[in-house]
């Protein structure tokens, strides 16, 4: 297993190299303008243009910036480790940018996993026991709903509700938790609940669909004969099973919300790291934009890992060399 | 200290201090500047944008966004400065750092300033600003590696080319004592005077300052010369560069705190009525909240947000909150260019027929209305001329401005590109033309009335919305031939700012370009670039009469006046003549307020809501701004 575990490692530096390559072609060599441009004034001379490019080391050949971004990225420059170099936008170290703003989507992403896992399964379990009974058609047009309902409007229309017309919620904003654990849950509690719903309805089908068919299998039939009760049939031989590809999903998701959950953070005014993404990307902050991509993938690669090695972990016949 | 223990110290404080402000009221009133009604003093000035947005990190040498001006003109002070209110009257200049108007020499080419004693840096600093200060932020200027972004307006200054490896003496500025200055030009610049308002020329400390050497880093350290500063300047430790950490009020991601500057002397100062303790600005990347939290009282108004069409609605359909929507002129005009290089543009009466034939008054529909805007019937916006060149000055006129057909085809028939004299282009090239828009409301609303507009000359328009729309129209390479995206606005009060960046040739770069329309272009300029030249030739020039135009003086009311004339003939002279543009709109700015806002003032400088002018009733302690 260790090995399987340093092998996929390097494969993680191997795919964040072409990552990072690719995006640099992609905003350094195909883009149809010069980033020293837009950060030159509106008025730019070719001698500012100039200036602003050496500043920002443009005026090197693009592989010699790569390469030299690469170097940076492992030993660290100047600014520290991992070395990002400086934001365009805001002249600040990159690295601690990134820190920021990766705190307060961990922050999201980790509290709506939670609520989502804690309303899905529950509700997917309930609608597969009592198939085709109230509660499953319920469960399954709660499902509908969220699947449907864009998070935006969501958001928008738990804003509207809650913080405008019922003022029971502070609104948008983020308050970090070392200053008040209050204002910090009061903030944090809607963006979590609505990302939550979407992932919810997904993972309510999920689990209804699999455990419906794991509870259809000859070894749940031979639990039954042999007497178990029936509390014992579904949670500890039929969810144990069915949960599998949910933790496969639960990886993805979180590993995919580290830099996607733009519409969250833009609606709630959360500045982490998907909000950031999209402002580097339409400020040309090239040195944003990569260290974005970098984390991104890093967190799907290294959510991708865990996730192979708790399935190993829960399903015995899965074993890695 | 927990949340709840803060709030009750605070509540309070500010009783106390409530108490000791109703005891002392009209008894220690500072007075307001001169001619400005009264408001309300206290409170804070809340407010958000959903990002800063700066080009230079705030440092005032090389900051070149409006909205940064704005701040920086509640923290600092220069030379020059306006009275941060709307209209032409916002526009005027008056001495600030200076005790009265410069001493010109006849030839025009040496200004002498005497300063005011009595006025101090903010914390931490406790010392008069002298010349020097004012010298050595003119020596920033000149080095190249602080890019200045508007540096270009000070290398009329003899010895001040940008382009300096060291921070050094510049031989055209002279500091015979603490408070003289004086500035030798190369030529006679009638603007110079506004060129003095510009943020960049502001006093800066060298104990602070020479620690910072790269761009943008004195951004997190601006000592303030003016009514307020960062809040936590006064913490900032300035022993020695190493010791220095940013001020907690601004921080780029997240916030900008001002408070009151404890060293400012409100009787030095004539421009600024100052009468909120505290301005907040907030980051919110959510518009709609951001006037959400304004109808809600948590904000007191939007800033440099745009308010988005529902909200406008709102408050535009009820009567009693029309009155907390204010629109002002923003100094900006939106137009279409022609590229003067590209058939059918290259014809000056194809060009005169698109301004005979769009619907103007529809393009103004699609910006909101009058709330969006005036219609434009000429290149400067009226206050930028004293409103000597208005609405009443339409070339291009046409019933309602809805376009005039008939007059426009008329026009078209003596263009080479009408071949059978119809009123109507025949010629390929006026087929299948790319014009380049944005991507959002309201451009994209308009488009559809511009495309209509020009079928009926026969010139059929392909538009492209890219949301790198100005990047492409910038590079000249990509020969646009016409773009409904651009627009422009003042640096300062002075038809220059229009003329020489969007018309002159030595305006013109392959890449960042605002000379959209290629007026005056060079041969040398079009092998340069790697461009085609139509057969035609190339456009006139119009750098003569820019020239004739800079050279005037302004520092009596005469000559600003005889000034402002030429400025305007030369409008008249581009719309009839050169024709390189079909404006269509003088933008508004709309801001929306709530009722804490006892008195709004428009900074027509910064083109936003003035921060030295506003008043607010909210109440709220500036010492909780940190």
């Amino acid at each position: 297993m260790w090995r399987y575990i340093v092998r996929r490692l390097m494969w993680v530096v191997v795919v964040m190299l072409v990552i990072t390559l690719v995006t640099y072609l992609i905003f350094f060599v195909l883009s149809p303008s010069d980033p020293a441009v837009a950060f030159a004034g509106r008025q730019p001379t070719p001698e500012i243009v100039a200036e602003v490019s050496r500043q920002f080391g443009l005026d090197k050949p693009v592989y010699v910036q790569y390469a030299l971004f690469v170097k940076r990225l492992f030993l660290g420059d100047e600014y520290g480790w991992p070395g990002l170099g400086f934001s365009f936008t805001t002249r600040s170290p990159v690295r601690d940018l990134l820190i920021d703003r990766f705190a307060v989507t961990a922050q999201l992403a980790f509290g709506a996993a939670l609520i989502w896992l804690a309303i899905g399964i529950p509700i997917g379990v309930a609608s597969a026991i009592k198939r085709r009974s109230l509660i499953d058609r319920l469960s399954m047009g709660f499902a509908l709903f969220f699947v449907s309902a864009p998070v935006f409007w969501l958001g928008l229309m738990g804003l509207w509700l809650f913080w405008f017309k019922w003022h029971v919620s502070p609104g948008t904003g983020y308050v970090a938790i070392g200053e008040s654990f209050t204002s910090w849950f009061g903030h944090m509690i809607m963006p979590w609940t609505v990302l939550a719903l979407l992932y919810a309805a997904f993972y309510a089908r999920m689990t209804r669909g699999n455990l419906l068919e794991t509870m259809a299998q000859d070894y749940i039939r031979t639990a039954r004969v042999k007497g178990l009760p029936e509390w014992k049939v579904i949670f500890k031989h039929g969810l144990r099973a069915s949960l599998t590809p949910v933790v496969t999903m639960i990886g993805l998701d979180l590993g995919a919300l580290f830099g996607g959950a733009i519409v969250t953070e833009s609606v709630f005014n959360l500045q982490g790291l998907g909000q950031w993404a999209i402002q580097s990307v339409f400020n040309d902050d090239l040195p944003s934009i990569l260290a974005v991509t970098v984390v991104l993938a890093l967190a799907i690669a290294i959510a991708n890992l865990i996730v192979d090695i708790v399935y190993a972990y829960l399903d015995p016949r899965v074993r890695y060399t | 200290m927990t949340g709840k223990r803060r709030r009750t110290l605070g509540l309070v404080g500010l009783a106390l201090v409530w108490a000791l402000v109703a005891a002392g009221c009209g008894a220690d009133e500072k007075p307001a500047a001169p001619g400005a009604p009264a408001g309300e003093r206290g409170g804070v000035f809340r407010t958000a944008v959903e990002e800063f947005n700066f080009t230079g990190a705030f440092d005032p040498t090389g900051e070149y966004l409006g909205a940064a001006w704005g701040y920086l003109q509640a923290l600092t002070r220069t030379l020059m400065n306006y009275k941060h209110v709307a209209g032409t009257a916002g526009n005027e200049l008056f001495p600030d750092l200076a005790a009265d108007k410069p001493q010109v020499s006849p030839d025009g080419l040496t200004y002498t300033f005497k300063l005011k004693q009595g006025v101090k840096f903010g914390p931490p600093l406790d010392r008069e600003i002298t010349s020097k200060d004012i010298e050595y932020a003119f020596s920033r200027i000149n080095n190249k590696a602080l890019t200045a972004q508007y540096g270009f307006y000070y290398t009329v200054i003899k010895g001040l080319d940008t382009k300096a490896t060291s921070i050094g003496d510049i031989e055209g500025i002279e500091t015979p004592d603490d408070k003289t200055i004086v500035f030798h030009l190369t030529q006679p610049t009638g603007d110079f005077l506004y060129r003095l308002a510009m943020p960049a020329t502001t006093p800066i400390p060298q104990e602070v300052a020479k620690c910072f050497t790269k761009p943008g880093d004195y951004g997190r350290f601006v000592i303030s010369s003016g009514p307020y500063m960062i809040a936590g300047s006064d913490k900032l430790d300035a022993s020695s560069c190493g010791a220095m950490k940013p001020i907690s009020g601004f921080d780029p991601t997240k916030k900008l705190n001002m408070v009151r500057n404890p060293n400012y002397d409100q009787a030095t100062d004539d421009l600024r009525s100052n009468f909120v303790d505290g301005i907040s600005v907030t980051i919110n990347t959510n518009t709609v909240d951001i006037f959400n939290r304004v109808q809600a009282g948590q904000l007191d108004s939007n800033y440099s947000s745009k308010p988005p069409r529902t909200v406008l609605a709102q408050y535009l359909t009820n009567p009693d909150k029309k009155k907390l929507l204010h629109s002002n002129s923003g100094d900006r005009t939106w137009y279409l260019y022609f590229n003067l290089l590209t058939p059918p543009f290259d014809d000056v009466h194809v060009r005169k027929a698109v301004n005979f034939v769009i619907d103007k008054a529809a393009m103004q529909q699609a910006w909101g209305g009058a709330t969006g805007g005036r219609i434009a019937t000429h290149i400067m916006p009226p206050e930028m001329l004293n409103n000597k060149l208005n609405e009443s000055y339409d070339p291009y006129a046409s019933p309602d401005h809805h376009g005039d057909e008939a007059k426009a085809k008329e026009e078209m028939k003596q263009s080479r590109y009408d071949s059978n004299k119809d009123g109507v282009c025949d010629h390929a090239s006026c087929k299948n033309l790319l014009m380049v828009n944005r991507n959002t409301a309201p451009w994209t609303d308009a488009e559809p009335v511009v495309v209509e507009s020009l079928k009926k000359l026969g010139i059929g328009v392909r538009p492209r919305e890219l949301e790198s729309s100005y990047d492409t129209i910038q590079i000249v390479k990509n020969m646009v031939p016409i773009a409904l995206n651009a627009g422009w606005g003042k640096d300062y009060a002075d038809p220059y700012t229009f003329a020489s960046p969007l018309f002159e040739s030595t305006s013109i770069i392959a890449e960042g370009n605002n000379n959209y329309a290629l007026v005056g272009i060079t041969q040398q300029q079009v092998q340069e670039i790697g461009i085609k030249a139509p057969s035609s030739g190339l456009p006139p020039s119009v750098d003569a009469d820019i020239a004739s135009c800079l050279k005037l003086p302004a520092v009596t009311p005469e000559e600003a006046d005889a000034r402002i004339d030429c400025w305007a003939n030369f409008d008249k002279k581009l719309m009839e003549e050169i024709v390189p543009w079909a404006p269509y709109l003088w933008e508004s700015v709309n801001t929306i307020t709530n009722p804490s806002v006892t008195k709004f003032e428009f900074d027509q400088f910064a083109g936003l809501p003035s921060f030295t002018q506003i008043a607010v009733n909210n109440k709220v302690n500036a010492n909780t701004l940190t």
